[in-house]
This record gives C-alpha cells, structure tokens and sequence, in this order.
C-alpha cells in the first residue's frame, strides 16, 4: 500500500464523506480545531514563560506544570481529533500543500522539543538549558498556528498536483 | 449596516489593507495568537474564582500574575480585530457571529473586572463567593464561545441559518 493509496482510502472512508456532506460539519470542526489550538498555545505559553524565567518565579515548575498540564493535553487531545477530521475532506491535496507540510514539521519538533526537556532538560538543573526549551518551544507553537492559517488560505493552489490526481473544477 | 459596510470597504485605509498581500494574514495570525494569550488569562482567573486552579493562592496574586497578559494581550486583539473589520467590513459588518463576539467579549471584559472587586474576591482562607462562582462559569463558557465565533464569522450561514445577518 503506497502513500497514495492511503491518503484515498481516507479521504474516501465514512468519516470523510460526513465532514464533506454535512452542511455545518466543517465549520463547527474547524472552529473548535481553532479553539483548540489557540487554548494549546496559551497554556503551553504559561510554563514556557516560567522556563524563560519570566514571570510566576515562585511557583514551582513542577507544581505549575502539574496545574497546567492537563489543560495542554485536552486541548491537543481536541485539536488532534478535529485536525484528523479536517485532513480526512482533502487528504491528498493537504498532504502535498506546503505550508500543511511545514506546519506539520513544526508540529513534530514542538513535540520533540517538549520529548526532550522532559527525557534530558528537565531531569538536571540546566537553567539555560531549560530557556532555550522554553524560547523554542514559544518559537514552534507560533509557527504551527501561523502555519495552520498559512494552510487556509494556500489550501487548493499553492502547491504542486501530484501525479496521477485529476482536479475538477465546476464550469 | 450593509450600505455602511459597501462604504467602508471603498474608503483609502480599507483599500490599503485589501491591497497588502501579506496584511490580512499577518492580522489574522496576530489575532489568533493573541486569543490564546487573553483566553487562557481570562480562563485562569475565572478557574481561580471556582478555585480549580491555585487554590493555595490569593486571588490577588493570580490577578497579579494573569491580568497584565490579559489587558494587554487585549489591546493588540481589539487592534487587530478593528483592522481585519476595515479590510472586509462587509464580511465581519453582516456577520451574526461578529456581532455576538462583540457582546461577549463585552461580557468578557465587565465580569472579569467584577470578579476583581473586594466583594467577589476568593482568598485560600474564605473560598469565593457564590456569585464569583457563577460569574466564573459564565465567563469560560463567553471565552470558549468568543473563539468559536471568531472562526464561525466565514460560515455565518451555516451557523445561524435564517438568524444570519449575510442576505
């Protein structure tokens, strides 16, 4: 089964044909995927500014972790689920939309960022360590949501067709 | 509204915005950054007045620690949203969704400074009010809503149906 394959029998699985046919589907996905994200960035935001040493300085960072945390994981929990549902309308022509690539580039090192503060950074008292964390983490979240609105607005001609696809356009 | 909007959206700044490629995006995403930032402020506090979250906390100290991100935080929102209004008045104008933002951001921004008030404040000792808890609950459910309604302003049909303000 090749990349191909895969991204059709998404996009053409149940799921899928509901977002596309339902009428207010979309909208309300997107808009808690929105919702989501934007709740992710501001509690992430909240432990990376006490990383930076900015601000909450007395608060532990394991105890303020501990609150904030949970909050974090729904809202990606959400956004993961809603993002799911999105990709699954237009897999293929998201899976080849450049600015979707990037977003999901970031995605992945925003979360291999916080993998590694967690394994390594975390463990040790590495205060410089631990801002960089932080900065680059702030840096990464950015550039995911930017990206995802990057991604709305490219979405359908900012990228290259790949082989094989026949696009139709109505008359 | 929608004549005033047709107006708006030939006047020299709206045209200055429409014609800047990168602009509107830029608006967009400082936008959608800075939600996050006065969302989750204004969340945490109404979690502190519920007290599920610092509990062990004055409330003072969490106002202290939320309350600047959140006026700011604010302030370039409310920019941004104007800006994005005069780049397509009569997209936002005719919106039902944007003009209910409007209200609960309104609501948003009253009840918050309500739960600052001595009567309503939540000490660890005292717990809070009941009427800090119940202006609590109103406004995450306000947040929640006001970043729907954000993304909800491009399906304002879809949304609201025969409720919507876009004939």
């Amino acid at each position: 089964m090749n990349t191909q394959s895969i991204l059709e029998s998404i996009q053409d699985s149940t799921l899928a044909h509901w977002m596309r046919d339902t009428t207010a589907a979309m909208p309300v996905v997107e808009a808690t995927h929105v919702l989501a994200a934007v709740m992710l960035f501001g509690t992430v935001l909240i432990v990376d500014l006490r990383l930076l040493g900015l601000r909450d300085s007395p608060r532990a960072l394991t105890r303020l972790s501990r609150e904030t945390l949970p909050l974090t994981w729904l809202a990606f929990g959400i956004a993961v689920i809603t993002g799911s549902l999105m990709f699954s309308t237009s897999a293929q022509t998201y899976f080849s939309n450049s600015a979707f690539q990037l977003k999901a580039l970031a995605l992945f090192s925003a979360g291999l960022n916080m993998a590694l503060f967690q394994l390594v950074t975390a463990r040790g008292p590495a205060p410089r360590a631990s801002r960089i964390a932080g900065l680059v983490s702030i840096l990464l979240w950015a550039a995911v949501i930017l990206l995802g609105r990057w991604t709305g607005f490219t979405k359908g001609y900012d990228f290259t067709i790949p082989p094989g696809i026949e696009l139709a356009f109505p008359g | 509204m929608r004549a005033f909007a047709e107006w708006l959206y030939g006047t020299a700044p709206s045209v200055a915005i429409q014609s800047t490629f990168w602009f509107i995006r830029l608006l967009q995403a400082t936008h959608l950054l800075t939600a996050g930032v006065v969302s989750v402020s204004g969340l945490m506090l109404a979690l502190r007045a519920l007290e599920w979250q610092r509990a062990d906390q004055p409330f003072e100290a969490v106002w202290a620690r939320f309350a600047p991100w959140l006026g700011w935080g604010l302030a370039v929102m409310v920019s941004t949203g104007i800006a994005q209004t005069l780049g397509d008045p009569v997209r936002e104008l005719t919106s039902t969704s944007y003009w209910v933002k409007l209200v609960l951001v309104l609501g948003c921004v009253g009840g918050t400074l309500l739960l600052a008030r001595p009567a309503c404040r939540a000490s660890p000792a005292t717990g809070s009010s009941s009427a800090a808890k119940s202006i609590a609950v109103a406004l995450i459910l306000f947040w929640l809503a006001i970043v729907l309604l954000g993304r909800m302003i491009a399906y304002d049909r879809a949304i609201w149906g025969s409720l919507s303000l876009r004939t």
